[in-house]
């Protein structure tokens, strides 16, 4: 990647793994710590901003990235009731309330990706929405639920797994366009990889409240353009909420 | 040779025309809740303002009615973020100018919207956007960097 501006790193992790060794012996930190900690040095540089633009892959909607009849989510009762009285006109989105997991992921922008020692960072274009994700085995604060959920990850092999929970309900929390909720039970989970040049993910949602069971997508991005930085959304809510009065109204 | 190389760079990188289509991939919403996509409306007309925005951009554009009255049209467009990346600024289009578009029209009864429209200028010709010499790169990204051909 191109860019690695807002790293401390140059590659990630580059120097740290030596430092952890050192650390660990001074501390008289048991081998497998040491050979665990040292495993660093071989995480996946995801470093960079990465083009997720309609011209790499193909732009969301109500059949994308959930095609019905492949990956799209079996709903139990209660979803399929939400979906039924679901109203487009008080969707969240016409308020500038930004989008979440497993929808934001999709959303055709840009992303930016930070890795730090204890965290990395994931900004994206879309909503101007950070997500930090902790490496440090922290536990979820108690009480505290928000649209973006709590994040932990980790390496494994050559890839960034992800975890999140911790959200709020959200009326449309699980995608943009289909009306379908989502609860404080909601689980995503990413995995982030190299296949050459792009950067790939799979992801899971699991939400026993709404879900019949998991469902997945995997995506990708391409390197963004040398020197790219992410632009300010700035979301304007009047704007936002413009085109619905075009609807034909389901209630009034 | 600077000259014929400044010039040569020049004709390459800053202005391209491009028949431009609205609502184009950087969805927020679906069009389909709010335009009839089996409908097709073409007006021609003055631009009125632009606001040029996320999460979607909006022109507004006095031209007639089916019924031959004039009023305001509202059209909406792409993120302003994506949109900057295919060569779109806020000066793109300026009150005042003749400019055509056709699109599908708001569904509601007596609106005046419009989406997913190609627009152009009256006479069919392509709109004058900032040509990228990066695609996707946004404009303060544009370099003047001599070509090879231009060294010649």
């Amino acid at each position: 990647m191109k860019d690695t501006s807002g790293s401390l790193l140059s590659g990630p992790f580059a120097y740290l793994a030596p430092t952890v060794v050192i650390f660990a012996l001074a501390i008289g930190g048991a081998p497998t710590e040491v050979a665990a900690q040292a495993e660093l040095a071989a995480v996946p540089d995801l470093v960079g901003v990465w083009n997720g633009g309609g011209r790499v892959r193909r732009v969301n909607g109500p059949n994308m990235p959930w095609v019905p009849g492949e990956n799209f989510p079996v709903l139990n009762e209660r979803a399929l009731a939400y979906q039924e009285v679901f109203d487009e006109a008080i969707a969240p989105k016409y308020d500038c309330v930004p989008s979440a997991s497993p929808a934001l992921q999709y959303d055709p922008y840009f992303m930016e990706v930070v890795q730090w020692p204890d965290r990395v960072l994931l900004r994206y274009e879309k909503d101007d929405q950070l997500r930090t994700v902790w490496l440090d085995g922290r536990e979820p604060p108690l009480n505290e639920h928000t649209i973006q959920g709590f994040s932990v990850g980790r390496y494994e092999g050559d890839a960034l797994l992800v975890e999140t929970t911790h959200f709020v309900f959200d009326i449309t929390g699980f995608d943009d366009y289909n009306g379908i909720p989502s609860s404080q039970l909601k689980k995503v989970t990413e995995r982030y990889w190299h296949e050459g040049e792009e950067l790939r993910m799979t992801l899971t949602v699991e939400d026993p409240m709404f879900l019949r069971e998991p469902a997945s997508y995997t995506t990708r991005w391409l390197p963004a353009p040398e020197g790219y930085k992410l632009n300010p959304y700035l979301c304007d809510a009047v704007d936002a909420r413009r085109a619905v009065k075009y609807m034909i109204p389901e209630y009034r | 040779m600077k000259q014929i190389a400044w010039i040569s760079t020049l004709t390459a990188v800053v202005v391209l025309g491009l028949v431009v289509t609205g609502f184009p991939a950087e969805a927020h919403h679906s069009s389909a809740p709010f335009y009839d996509g089996d409908q097709e409306q073409e007006i021609v007309g003055t631009v009125l303002r632009f606001n040029f925005r996320n999460p979607h951009s909006f022109l507004y554009i006095q031209a007639e009615n089916p019924a031959g009255q004039m009023v305001e049209y509202e059209v909406e467009l792409g993120a302003a973020v994506s949109m900057s990346r295919n060569g779109w600024t806020r000066e793109s289009v300026s009150a005042g100018d003749p400019i055509r578009a056709v699109g599908n029209p708001s569904r509601a009864e007596g609106t005046f919207g419009m989406c997913c429209a190609e627009l152009t200028l009256p006479d069919g010709s392509p709109i004058q956007l900032v040509r990228l010499e990066v695609d996707e790169a946004p404009l303060g990204l544009v370099t003047l960097v001599p070509t090879a051909s231009a060294e010649e």
